[in-house]
């Protein structure tokens, strides 16, 4: 048998195992699992993310939500009055803004 | 027929030539006088124009500002808000600007009339800014109190575990908890209600449904405002049964109504 022939034959033998592969799945497995790893280092870093960002961070001058000490607590209680301050000038510019009158316009 | 000496004649003759030059100037200066008399107005009609566009100007910058810092809101509520307001501020300008170079007396009577037909529009937009922000600092604090109320919670327990008796102090933490709930509800529903305004463009019917959801907006808010003092007099009073020392309290944080610190609001 030629040389030639004998190339040609393990070229076809080749892409048939080749296109025996990828029509049983293992190509589009192997891919899936290429792209899963991917994903999943994606997820790994947003969840590390998303923890890092659900760390309940101080609200308003509060102190750490975890930290239930006496000067935590005060604390807290002074960032709460700060806020009730400002809701009663909130308040009084809600009833100003509704007994608001206009300049009178004439000419 | 009168007849006159020669010296009568030449002296009514100068007297005459005396006058005409007066009286030419006095039908000259009518005109005048009657043009400055007109610009006057024109220009006290402007001043009264301006004083009123940008005092309502200066009341939108505040609420653009406060608006800003609204912390609880949804976003796309805050946007038209924010975007509703600086749409009317943009047109006060734009009025304000074409009012201020006016030379036509008779475009400016209407141009200042529109100054009146504009405010209904103003008046509803101002009120509903500033419910939605008192709203949003109402949820605000009862994040906040709640919070809190979860250290008071524990500090609770730890009294208990101690042997102490806290039926009492239990009993003020659950009246804690029901009257955040309820001020949480009243902003929620002060919003809603004020959200529901419509432009009345002169129909009587809006006009007295807008004034009576404004209304109710506002009764919401002072309950929600009601709730939280009686919150806040529950804490003092949990404060108090578990000893707790409150040094920090002494640096109470001060608040500028528009900055980043001064917040909160609520969620729709």
């Amino acid at each position: 048998m030629p040389a030639v022939l004998k190339w040609v034959l393990v070229l076809v033998v080749l892409v048939g195992v080749g296109w025996l592969l990828w029509w049983s799945g293992w190509f589009k497995s192997a891919s899936y699992s290429a792209s899963t790893q991917g994903n999943a280092a994606g997820a790994v870093a947003a969840t590390t993310t998303q923890a890092a960002s659900a760390a309940p961070a101080p609200l308003n001058g509060m102190s750490v939500a975890s930290d239930s000490s006496d000067p935590a607590i005060g604390q807290d209680t002074a960032a709460v009055d700060a806020q009730m301050q400002a809701l009663d000038a909130d308040g009084s510019q809600v009833t100003a803004s509704l007994n608001d009158k206009p300049v009178a316009q004439s000419y | 027929m009168t007849t006159y000496k020669t010296g009568t004649r030449i002296a009514f003759g100068l007297v005459g030539m005396l006058l005409v030059p007066t009286l030419a100037f006095a039908a000259a200066t009518t005109t005048p006088a009657g043009a400055s008399k007109a610009a006057a107005k024109m220009t006290a009609a402007k001043a009264r124009a301006d004083q009123e566009i940008d005092r309502r100007v200066a009341t939108l910058n505040e609420v653009t500002d406060r608006v800003g810092v609204m912390q609880e809101v949804q976003a796309d509520f805050k946007q038209n808000l924010a975007g509703a307001v600086s749409g009317q501020v943009a047109a006060f300008a734009a009025l304000k600007a074409k009012i201020d170079a006016e030379t036509d007396p008779t475009l400016l009577k209407s141009e200042v009339q529109s100054i009146n037909e504009s405010y209904r529009v103003y008046a509803l937009l101002v009120p509903q800014a500033r419910i939605a922000t008192a709203a949003d600092r109402v949820v605000t604090l009862t994040r906040m109190m709640t919070i809190l109320g979860s250290k008071l919670q524990a500090r609770i327990a730890a009294a208990q575990t101690a042997g102490t008796d806290i039926s009492a102090l239990s009993k003020t933490l659950g009246d804690l908890s029901q009257k955040l709930s309820d001020a949480n509800a009243q902003a929620q529903s002060a919003v809603s209600v004020s959200v529901s305004l419509v432009p009345d463009e002169g129909d009587k019917v809006k006009m007295a449904a807008n004034a009576a959801a404004l209304k109710t907006a506002h009764t919401a808010v002072g309950v929600a405002q009601k709730d939280l003092k009686d919150s806040r007099k529950d804490i003092a009073t949990i404060l108090k049964g578990l000893n707790v020392s409150l040094s920090a309290a002494s640096s109470t944080p001060t608040i500028t109504p528009g900055s980043a610190t001064a917040s909160t609001t609520t969620a729709h």
